[in-house]
């Protein structure tokens, strides 16, 4: 462990902290992975993850003890934001954000010191098994079976949308293990590898033309028994714990800035900011993405001050994520015919890639719960609407 | 301020309103000539209110646009309809900003105290969000100014004792101080939806004493341009208090109205159009308490426009869209005028059009934030 990683960042001013994570991704990050419109594969981002490891930098969130930073809530901010800021693409870092975490609070010791360093390291790389063909919003319906015998599980059924399933070599499953229990009650929590026998998986062309998501089948897979995590039945209270930081981080401003500046370059270029009625609608949806990072920055100061966000934080999900579509289809409609011609290419002196900044903002009103899903949550927990 | 003596302050309003006004005074003063009630201007005057953006040396409390916000989103959440954003922050702050020491001294203390209610009279043109297209001839003599010309869309005007005019002359913008009364000065006023009026003011040959000139040329021209943005960002803080209102008597009825044996806020497409209507209200918060804060740190005049149109726009169209769609949430009842959906509604059209509407402060923000690159 590099001297790095015993440091204090707690301790810095906000600003040192900035400039110091500012001029660290400068320095090493690869100009040609920035603001891709697209999810990484661990091939292209491995030296990042490597680098980062290094520095004792990969693990922001985690505590000091397992070769985290240890970032206070404020101090984890900042770090984020200059990741987006510099257009840094997202490793399948679920490791680190979700089960890493997940493992600290609810796992074993022998889970502790097998999983953490390793995950630490990109030695195991992690993927998510919670949706299933009849659970995706309804997630608690999920039918995966995980039937005891003897000292082991006996997984059967199959999971879909799991995001870079065939970059990872651990999948953390969420499994039926009581039939009888209702819904909720039944669910348990298991950690797997993907090379165990009687797993497949199978990537999913996306519309984009990308194989970022999987179909995992599982067919009388045996896992051993201490792949369980925490209590059985007792997973669904294990895997909620996560939700509202998720939500705030989606939630950021910065990510559609990518297809923000090329619509900009893009109107410049054509003159379009002397046409009254393009104008109308680019301001308003650029205010719609400055209002946005208002409220964003109302979120992150409640987190600075150590108070935990409530179900209100939904609301900038579900406006970030339409904002960002609603500027991806001015951004298509602006380019005209071109706006239909895949890949990037040159309109005007201006490099633009108009159809996977559009492909690319759909889902985020489907995943981390779709906008009908966060809909239904206002209206239930903050509006107290009867049900 | 600290958040504490925000509490304060903001309990103070929500006291004030509780014993001061209710709908039914708002109902009776709807579509009078009086308008509203000087009675209640003196209490707010004695709350030390309407001279809340005042200096201190002259007789007001010298804070900033966040307290002044507070007061008047808690006014708007009980449709008072006293001028309040139109005299205490546009009128009071042009004269504030001027540089005719005298008669600041003089003015500005009757202003706090409610005695004078002091309103701007600047506008000419619909749409007009700034100063470029006034066009009253001041013309210069001896002792002072002569006056010609129309002034439009003056808010307070039913009870206005003084005006301040804003006119241009050969050398540039005037501001100056006209008494109501004043030879040559006449007031007309336009039934407003929210009961109130624009005020049409048409001077001809009305004289203003050299005295009575609060500035002139450019800094008159700040002066003016200070006290709208400003007065934009407060009639934004009333937009808020309104929609915040008629968001909660929606939600309430929502839970308490029962068709087909359920409350229809059971119902999901109620619930989400309910919910749209509440992540509008929070941008105009997030938005609200950020550009207040921006402003009271005095930004540059072109950044200042900048935040106080972004904020306008906001607050216009959610101030406009939570009450309409209050009256769809209430169904029938919110269409008669015995249900108060309505009043909320009109006077949040009023407030979006008065220093302009949504679509005008994006073309402002447009042309102050985009050009500039070109």
């Amino acid at each position: 462990m590099s001297a790095e990683a015993i440091t204090d960042y707690n301790a810095r001013g906000d600003d040192e902290f900035r400039s110091q994570v500012r001029a660290f991704i400068e320095a090493r990050y690869p100009e040609d992975l920035r603001f891709l419109p697209r999810r990484v594969r661990m091939s292209e981002i491995r030296g990042w993850w490597d680098t980062l490891a290094e520095k004792g930098w990969i693990a922001p969130n985690w505590p000091r003890e397992w070769g985290g930073m240890g970032l206070e809530a404020g101090k984890m901010v900042i770090y984020l934001e200059e990741m987006e800021r510099h257009g840094v693409a997202r490793a399948a870092d679920q490791g680190i954000t979700q089960v890493g975490p997940i493992i600290m609070k609810y796992g074993t010791d022998a889970q502790k010191d097998y999983f953490l360093p390793r995950t630490r390291t990109g030695e195991i790389i992690w993927s998510q098994g919670y949706s299933e063909p009849n659970a995706g919003s309804d997630l608690a319906n999920l039918q995966t079976s995980a039937v005891i015998d003897g000292d082991e599980f006996v997984i059967n059924g199959q999971k879909i949308w799991t995001t870079l399933a065939h970059d990872s070599t651990h999948i953390y499953l969420l499994v039926r293990t009581d039939q009888a229990a209702k819904k909720q009650k039944g669910i348990s929590f298991l950690l797997v590898d993907v090379k165990t026998p009687g797993i497949t998986i199978r990537p999913i062309r996306n519309i984009a033309g990308h194989e970022e998501f999987c179909e995992v089948f599982f067919d009388d897979v045996r896992v051993p028994r201490d792949t369980l995590v925490g209590n059985l039945n007792e997973g669904w209270t294990i895997a909620k714990a996560l939700l509202g930081f998720e939500r705030l981080n989606i939630g950021s401003p910065r990510r559609p800035q990518y297809a923000l500046m090329r619509l900009e370059m893009l109107a410049r270029a054509k003159g379009l900011f002397e046409d009254a009625g393009f104008v109308d609608r680019f301001v308003a949806i650029k205010l719609d993405l400055e209002d946005l990072a208002s409220l964003y920055s109302r979120y992150v100061e409640q987190v600075k001050r150590g108070e935990p966000l409530g179900q209100d934080v939904s609301s900038l999900k579900i406006w970030a994520m339409e904002a960002w579509q609603r500027l991806t289809d001015l951004l298509v409609e602006t380019g005209a015919e071109d706006g239909v011609i895949e890949g990037a290419h040159d309109i005007e002196g201006v490099e633009i890639d108009f159809l996977n900044p559009f492909y690319y903002a759909r889902p985020g009103t489907i995943y981390g719960g779709s906008s009908e899903i966060q809909r239904n949550i206002l209206s239930k927990y903050v509006l107290q609407l009867p049900s | 301020m600290s958040s504490e003596h925000a509490t304060l302050l903001k309990d103070s309003v929500t006291d004030f309103v509780t014993r001061g006004t209710d709908i039914a005074r708002v109902r009776a003063l709807r579509g009078t000539a009086g308008e509203y009630d000087r009675k209640l201007w003196r209490q707010m005057a004695e709350l030390g209110w309407l001279g809340i953006a005042i200096p201190e040396s002259h007789g007001g409390m010298g804070l900033g646009l966040t307290e002044t916000a507070i007061v008047a989103e808690g006014l708007a959440r009980a449709l008072t309809p006293e001028p309040y954003t139109a005299c205490a922050v546009l009128a009071a702050g042009a004269l504030a900003a001027s540089d005719n020491e005298a008669l600041k001294s003089e003015m500005l203390p009757r202003i706090a105290s409610g005695e004078l209610l002091l309103a701007l009279a600047w506008q000419e043109q619909a749409g007009a969000l700034d100063s470029n297209q006034i066009a009253l001839q001041a013309v210069p003599f001896e002792g002072g100014y002569r006056l010609n010309g129309t002034k439009r869309y003056v808010v307070g005007v039913a009870g206005a004792d003084a005006y301040l005019v804003a006119g241009r002359s050969d050398a540039g913008l005037v501001l100056a101080c006209v008494e109501r009364d004043a030879a040559g000065v006449s007031a007309d006023l336009q039934p407003l939806a929210d009961g109130r009026h624009f005020g049409t003011l048409t001077f001809r040959d009305a004289v203003v004493p050299r005295e009575r000139v609060a500035a002139t040329g450019a800094s008159a021209g700040a002066a003016l341009a200070r006290a709208l943005d400003h007065a934009t960002a407060i009639a934004s803080a009333e937009l808020y208090g309104v929609l915040s209102r008629a968001l909660e008597m929606s939600v309430d009825y929502m839970k308490t109205r029962v068709q087909f044996g359920k409350p229809i806020g059971s119902f999901q497409a109620l619930q989400h159009r309910a919910v749209d209507l509440y992540i509008q209200q929070q941008l105009a918060s997030a938005t609200l308490e950020e550009s207040l804060r921006e402003l009271d740190s005095d930004p540059a005049p072109q950044a200042r426009a900048a935040i106080a149109s972004r904020l306008k726009a906001r607050c216009s169209d959610a101030g406009v869209r939570v009450t309409r769609e209050a009256i769809q949430i209430h169904g029938a009842i919110g269409f008669t005028d015995e249900y108060d959906a309505g009043l909320y509604l009109k006077r949040a059209l009023v407030l979006a059009a008065w220093l302009g509407n949504g679509a005008q402060h994006r073309r402002r923000y447009a042309a102050l934030t985009l050009k500039k690159e070109g």
